[in-house]
Formats: structure tokens, C-alpha cells, sequence
């Protein structure tokens, strides 16, 4: 169990590590922020001294161990266009990405998982059908479409939500149901297949061969087993709604994380966009790592294998 | 303005209270009083006219920075001014009318020899905090100044002197005419803070709360939310009309149009293309262009090499005649760029206006003709900044319209000019410049031998361009000026495009949004003129 542990940490560590690495080079490649933070045809000297201001001038292995050295320290360096500390930024959004992520996950969880066990239960059926296309459509429509299209009905043509913001409840309706509408349909899709296979398997045979009420057959002896990988899926796409709700946020001018990260890249603002992406790529790390280690100590075939 | 005095006003008027009546019987002392009662009365209820109401919100298209709360941090970009005109005041600046107009200082000279320009501070301007704006205020911000030029600025400054309490001197290393350019709009230097205040907060405490001499105090910054401000009633120039302003960041651009739709934002910044139509279209909603200081160009650095074909004047000539610059701006920016057929943006210092632009292809194809070119000729790459490439493609258009086949080389922002700065691309270039300045500073980096975007020169404008760097003479300095501005205009050293019009959406509510007051400003400025519509 020891090694399994220790090798799992490992590999989270050279994922970080490879992460880091792609994200600094990326961002790189995208150009250099100075033309961004000065008007086109600014003079050569200005350029080079805003280059020089950012570290830009130092050879590319200085700046990438200026940034592991700052991400060790848990210093992040500062934003090359709020000239803040990137720590401070990502504090202050923090919250209100939290708040959104788990308002749409609560949203994404009340809508697929009933409609998920009902398209498992009428397999075939009306719901089942419904259940599909509700699917097919939350898959497929990207969530600027949702977003705007929210705003266009509610905003503009009935005037009950107001477009974008933070602050209220009400600001945080649409933004939480663009952001929960992708996921509601993934849930609903696992819930349905899951519980399909969960009430194909020996032991809901046997409970209705006892003639148990088909309520309680459903609702204690399959959907029970059926919400594990849920529940798994769930805690992951919580951290993945948190990090990277860059479109829903930018639509509704909600001051998350996602907004962060799109400020970022418009304006190549290294150190925001870096210290973002591995953040957000340590909370996925560590999620994962601790999942493989409770399976591991829950199933023992899995340390076995491995 | 060099050599000149300036003088601005401020004159107030007071108001009485008709409490301090005392109550009368109707006596000929009593209609008296009354008739004094209905006089305080009315200067009452015009003392409450004139005091700050209300609140106006914007729909801002970018996220605002802490940094631009603080003059000293300027950075060579025209967004920071969309705060520093509220929080803060200058010395001298552009207002309405006027490129430099004198604000905190009433008054400046520049001494015979060119060698120093003094300052008269505005008695009765305070900041925020009620403290005074001392001479010390001014020489405390220009030293503490870091932003864009601070390294050019500070070497041809010798000293900051202050003999008294309201009078602040510069001192030149040599005679400099752009001085005054560079310290009212081309940087962020002569913006004022209130040094007592900077020195007890810190740098990072100053960004946090700051206190600035503008006609709007801080509230309250939420990054990525929101900046308010409020009223102060001691600006010196005049109450401002509006009480609260408040800066909404909204990124997308169809949010902030239905955000100005429900009347949730009363100006919404940047709306283009097809959402500026829908705007245009919406009752009780105005489109509002703002033409900014952006020029665009092309530009033949080939034209010095005898080989090529842009050596010769009439193809640079037939390619200026080969533009249907109108048309490009109707399709673009609903036609609100103007042709101003110059690389120097019209709100510059020595702007000299050209003659119209002109489109006429039957007598751009005779020039080409005349030239050699009747088939016209391939020209090579057309390399421009990639978020203009919409422009090239619209030029490029034309130019094979007459013959002359060009490949589109778009190249990242950066890459671009540093290309351009390097004197490494060839053909043709879209350029464009929104850099701050006046004409003599536009020509040196674009048209003047040595110049950062310079491929080749004229001796002619050459020496103009010497000439005026020393003259202090006001006119004939701009003799000079002019006269280089018409050489590059007849040799065809450019084909000047468009000045860039920038597009923003009014809602019914604003009375004077403050968009456009300023010539050549992208955002609602002054603020202290900025109202609210009234409603009977």
C-alpha cells in the first residue's frame, strides 16, 4: 500500500511538473504582453523597459525557475496588468467561483439525477426519449449560446433577471443554470446508464422475485448502488466547474476564477494565467490522487494490480 | 503654447439660507423681507440644482486595474485616463477645446531661452482629503513618476524647483518644445498627488484608497466588478452635476448591449459591427462614435530603393487614388472613421489638415499606366497587424481592383511592430500608431531620418524636422510643422487609411454622456460636465 501510495504521489508530481512546463511555454508562444499594455507604434525604449519590468529580457530557463521558485514560496508573482499580487487576485475570486460552482452543481444534480432515474426506469418510454434530447442538447450547445440566449428572453425581452453581475440571487440564477445545463446532461446521462445496469444486475432480480414493492426495489436497493459513480463524477466536475467556467463567467461579468483566466490570456498576463492553470491543475491532481488512493484501500484488487 | 501665459477661472456663486429670516407682519419691512425670502428661496432652490444628484453607471468593456488609480503608473495606453479624469486632476491637460488646457496650474511660461517652464498653482484646489495642492504636491508626483517615458522625461529634466508655495519650476537640460506634450497628455507626469497622503499610505496603500484632486472621490473597487465614485463638491473647476458614478466591467459585448437595453448601465463602452446596428436601431438608445487617436496607413519602405516599383511617386499616387476609404469605413465602422488622409491624428498639436482624400480608379489605373505598370504588378506581402487584418483585406481588395496583387502577411501585434521597428519587412505595410504626442513627435518615429519606424528619409522633411526641434517660437514652429506634414502628403511617403472611430452605446437616461468632448479621448470626459437627463 506504501509503494502504491508512493508512486501515485510520484506521478502527480512529474503531472504537475509537465503541466507547469506546457503552461509556461504556451503561453509564450501566444506573443509578448508589452504590445498588449502599450498603444501600437509606442516607442522601442518603452517596450524594452516594460519588457525588462516584467522579466521578459531574462533567458527563458530564468523565468521558468522564477516561476517554480514563486509557486514553491506561494508568492505567484505579480499581475503584469493589475501589477497586484496574483495571489491576492485569485483569493478575491475565489469565492464567488465556489458559490457558482455549487449552485450549478446543485442544479446539475436536482435535474439529472431524477431525470436520469426516471429515463432508466421507463427505458424506452416518453421520459426516456425526453431524457435524450435533453441530453443531446446540454452536450452539444455551447454554453455562450445558453448564455446569451438566457439573456436575450429573461433580460431583454421579459426583464425579470438582470444580465450580468454578482451581488444577488438573482444575478446568480442564469450564470448557475448556463453553467449547470452542460453538467445536468452528463449526470443525467451516467444516472440513467448506471441505474440501467445496476436493475439489470442479480440482486434487483432477486428483491422482485421476493416481490419487494417496485418503489423501494428502485428507490433503496438500485438507486443507492447507481449514485456511486455519480457522486465520483460529481466531486470532479466540482473542480473543473470552479476552474474552468472562463465562457459563463465572461457572458455574465461573474467575477470568478474563469474570468481570471480570461483576463489573463487577453492581455498575456504570464504570471495570472500560470498561476490559474496550475492551481487549478493541482486541485485536479490532488482529487484524483486521493480517488485512486480511497479505491485503493476500498477495493484491495486495485493495490494488487497496480 | 510655448512662451504663453495662461489664465483659467473659477468663479462660484454662494446662497443664503431663509431660515435666517427673521418672521415679519406685512409691513412695507415685512414685503421686504418676504421679497428677500423669495430671493433666498430661489438661490436655495438653485444651490440645490447645482449640488451633485443621482447616478449613472457604465458598462465598461475591459477590467479596471488598481494601478491606473495612481498617476505615477501610467502606462502608454489611453484606458488608464478613463479613471485619472475622475480621481485625479493635472496640472494641464486636454479638455474641451483645447489640447492643453491649465487645471490645477492657472497659469505657466516658458522662459526666453526655452531653458525652464514655471508653473502658477490655482489657489483653492484641494484634494480629496480638504489638504491644499502645493508645489511640493507637483514635484513630489514628477519625481515619483514611473510610467510610460518616465526614463526620457527625467533625463531632460535637470530639476523640479519650488520657490514658494504655488509656483513649481522645471528646469531643462536643454531647450525642449515637446515638454509641455509630454507633461499634460502624452504621459501620466503631471497628474498630481497629494504627497503628505502617498508618504503616510505607501505605494500599495495609495492604490487601495486613493486620494487624488479630480471632481470624483474614491467609494469602493471590486476587481472584476465594479469601481464607484462620488461627487466632490470642492472641485475647484465646478460641482460636478451627477453624485455617484459607477463602472460596471462587463466583458461580452451582446451582455453590455442588453445590459444598456434594460437600463440595468446607462453607457456601454465598445459595441461594434452588427450589435452598433441593433443599437443604432433601438428606441431611446443612441450610438455615440468617438473618434480616437489611432491612424492607420500604408506604407511602402521599398519606395528608397531606385529597383522598386514604389520608387516611383505615381504608383505610391495611384494607390492613395485606388481607395474607396469611404466605402471601407461604412462597412467597418458604420462610416464613423473619418478620412482624414494623415498619418497625424486631427486632435494633435501642428496637425496640419491635408487636402480631402480622393477615389477615383480610371486615373489610379492611368498612373500605374504611366508608370509602367498598365497590367499593374506583383507587389509582394502586405504584412499588417492580425486584428486589423479586416482592414487588409478590404485594401487588398482595392489594390487588385488596379492591378497591383499583393499576399496578406498578418503577424501577431507584437511581432508586428517589432518587425516594423526592426526595418525587417518589405512591400507594403498597414501601419497604425495610437501613440500619445503631438505632429513633431509622430513624424520623428514615422517620417524623419533615424526614426523607431522609419525605413528610409527626405532630406527635405529632415530638416524641417531640425529646425522645429529648437524653434520655440509657437508659429513658426508650426510653419515648419505644417510644411513637413505637406512634403510627406505630396511625395506620397504614405497612403494614409482611416482614423480609427471608436463605437459606444447611450441609453436614455444621460443628458451629456461626455463622449467626444474631448477631441481624440475614447471615454466620457470631463466628468464634472458629464449630467443626467432631466425628466418633467
Amino acid at each position: 500500500m506504501k509503494n502504491y501510495i508512493l508512486r501515485r504521489v510520484g506521478y502527480s508530481l512529474l503531472s504537475l511538473f509537465l503541466l507547469s512546463l506546457t503552461i509556461f511555454l504556451f503561453v509564450r508562444v501566444t506573443g509578448d504582453p508589452t504590445s498588449l499594455l502599450l498603444e501600437p507604434g509606442a516607442s522601442p525604449e518603452d517596450i524594452e523597459n516594460l519588457r525588462r519590468q516584467f522579466g521578459l529580457d531574462q533567458p527563458l530557463w530564468v523565468q521558468y525557475w522564477r516561476f517554480i521558485e514563486s509557486f514553491v514560496t506561494g508568492d505567484l508573482g505579480l499581475s503584469f496588468y493589475y501589477r497586484t499580487p496574483v495571489l491576492d487576485l485569485y483569493f478575491e475570486r475565489l469565492p464567488n467561483s465556489l458559490l457558482l460552482a455549487a449552485v450549478a452543481m446543485a442544479l446539475s444534480l436536482l435535474i439529472g439525477i431524477p431525470s436520469g432515474v426516471l429515463a432508466a426506469v421507463r427505458v424506452g418510454g416518453f421520459w426516456d426519449n425526453a431524457g435524450k434530447i435533453f441530453t443531446l442538447l446540454g452536450l452539444s450547445l455551447p454554453s455562450f449560446f445558453i448564455g446569451l440566449v438566457l439573456i436575450l428572453f429573461f433580460t431583454v425581452y421579459l426583464g425579470w433577471l438582470p444580465s450580468s453581475g454578482s451581488g444577488t440571487a438573482w444575478h446568480l440564477i442564469m450564470p448557475a443554470v448556463t453553467l449547470g445545463w452542460y453538467f445536468a446532461a452528463a449526470h443525467m446521462r451516467l444516472t440513467r446508464s448506471s441505474m440501467l445496469e445496476v436493475l439489470g444486475s442479480e440482486y434487483v432480480k432477486l428483491a422482485r422475485l421476493k416481490g419487494l414493492p417496485e418503489a423501494l426495489v428502485i428507490g433503496k436497493h438500485a438507486f443507492k448502488n447507481a449514485l456511486i459513480p455519480v457522486i465520483t463524477l460529481a466531486g470532479i466536475n466540482l473542480v473543473v466547474m470552479i476552474n474552468v467556467a472562463v465562457v459563463v463567467e465572461t457572458v455574465f461579468a461573474w467575477p470568478g476564477i474563469g474570468r481570471l483566466l480570461y483576463e489573463g490570456i487577453s492581455f498575456r498576463d504570464f504570471p495570472v494565467v500560470q498561476a490559474v492553470v496550475v492551481i487549478g491543475g493541482c486541485m485536479i491532481i490532488l482529487v484524483n490522487l486521493l480517488v485512486d488512493i480511497l479505491y485503493a484501500l476500498i477495493d484491495p484488487r486495485i493495490r494488487l494490480e497496480s | 503654447m510655448g512662451g504663453q501665459t495662461r489664465i483659467g477661472s473659477s468663479d462660484r456663486g454662494g446662497s443664503r439660507n431663509p431660515r435666517d429670516m427673521a418672521p415679519s407682519d406685512l409691513t412695507r419691512r415685512g414685503l421686504l423681507a418676504l421679497s428677500a425670502l423669495g430671493i433666498a428661496a430661489a438661490g436655495q432652490r438653485a444651490a440645490l440644482a447645482a449640488s451633485p444628484d443621482g447616478q449613472l453607471t457604465w458598462a465598461v468593456h475591459i477590467s479596471l486595474a488598481p494601478t491606473w488609480f495612481d498617476p505615477a503608473e501610467t502606462p502608454g495606453i489611453i484606458t488608464p485616463f478613463l479613471i485619472l479624469y475622475a480621481l485625479h486632476d493635472a496640472m494641464v491637460k486636454p479638455m474641451p477645446g483645447d489640447v492643453a488646457e491649465p487645471c490645477l496650474a492657472d497659469a505657466w511660461k516658458m522662459a526666453p531661452d526655452g531653458l525652464s517652464y514655471e508653473f502658477t498653482l490655482r489657489a483653492g484646489a484641494k484634494f480629496h482629503d480638504g489638504e491644499p495642492v502645493t508645489a511640493e504636491d507637483v514635484k513630489f508626483s514628477f519625481e515619483r513618476y514611473r510610467g510610460t517615458s518616465a526614463a526620457m522625461m527625467k533625463e531632460r529634466v535637470a530639476a523640479v524647483e519650488t520657490p514658494d508655495a504655488r509656483t513649481v519650476r522645471f528646469v531643462l537640460q536643454k531647450p525642449w518644445p515637446d515638454f509641455l506634450t509630454f507633461y499634460s497628455s502624452a504621459t501620466g507626469a503631471g497628474w498630481i498627488v497629494p504627497k503628505k497622503y502617498v508618504e503616510k499610505v505607501g505605494d500599495e496603500g495609495f492604490k487601495k484608497a486613493p486620494i487624488g484632486a479630480g471632481p470624483y472621490r474614491f467609494v469602493s473597487f471590486t476587481p472584476g466588478v465594479e469601481l464607484v465614485f462620488e461627487a466632490f463638491e470642492g472641485y475647484w473647476r465646478k460641482t460636478p452635476a451627477v453624485k455617484r458614478l459607477v463602472f460596471r466591467v462587463i466583458p461580452e459585448e451582446a451582455t453590455r448591449l442588453a445590459a444598456l437595453k434594460r437600463g440595468e448601465v446607462d453607457l456601454a463602452y465598445s459595441i461594434r459591427g452588427e450589435l452598433a446596428e441593433e443599437l443604432r436601431k433601438t428606441p431611446g438608445l443612441s450610438l455615440k462614435p468617438v473618434v480616437i487617436q489611432g491612424t492607420f496607413w500604408l506604407y511602402f519602405p521599398d519606395q528608397w530603393d531606385p529597383k522598386s516599383p514604389w520608387h516611383d511617386q505615381r504608383v505610391r499616387e495611384a494607390v492613395r487614388l485606388a481607395i474607396d476609404y469611404k466605402s471601407i469605413s461604412e462597412a467597418l465602422t458604420l462610416g464613423y472613421s473619418p478620412i482624414t488622409n494623415s498619418i497625424i491624428p486631427d486632435n494633435f498639436e501642428f496637425y496640419w489638415k491635408p487636402p480631402a482624400a480622393v477615389y477615383d480608379l480610371a486615373k489610379a489605373k492611368q498612373l500605374l499606366a504611366d508608370a509602367g505598370h498598365r497590367n499593374g504588378f506583383d507587389a509582394g506581402d502586405y504584412y499588417c497587424d492580425s486584428s486589423y487584418s479586416n482592414l487588409a483585406e478590404a485594401v487588398i481588395n482595392y489594390l487588385q481592383e488596379v492591378g497591383i496583387r499583393v499576399k496578406m502577411r498578418p503577424l501577431e501585434r507584437a511581432a508586428f511592430f517589432s518587425s516594423y521597428s526592426e526595418k525587417k519587412l518589405k512591400n507594403v505595410i498597414q501601419g497604425a500608431s495610437g501613440a500619445f504626442g503631438n505632429a513633431a513627435t509622430r513624424l520623428e518615429a514615422f517620417a524623419v531620418k533615424g526614426g523607431a519606424y522609419a525605413y528610409g528619409n527626405y532630406p527635405e522633411i529632415d530638416d524641417l524636422f531640425i529646425q522645429q526641434a529648437t524653434e520655440t517660437d509657437a508659429a513658426k514652429r508650426t510653419a515648419l510643422l505644417d510644411r513637413a506634414q505637406q512634403v510627406i502628403h505630396e511625395r506620397s511617403l504614405y497612403a494614409p487609411l482611416w482614423q480609427l472611430a471608436f463605437l459606444n452605446g447611450v441609453g436614455k437616461r444621460v443628458g451629456e454622456s461626455g463622449l467626444g468632448l474631448i477631441k481624440g479621448h475614447a471615454y466620457s470626459a470631463p466628468y464634472e460636465d458629464v449630467t443626467i437627463k432631466k425628466t418633467t
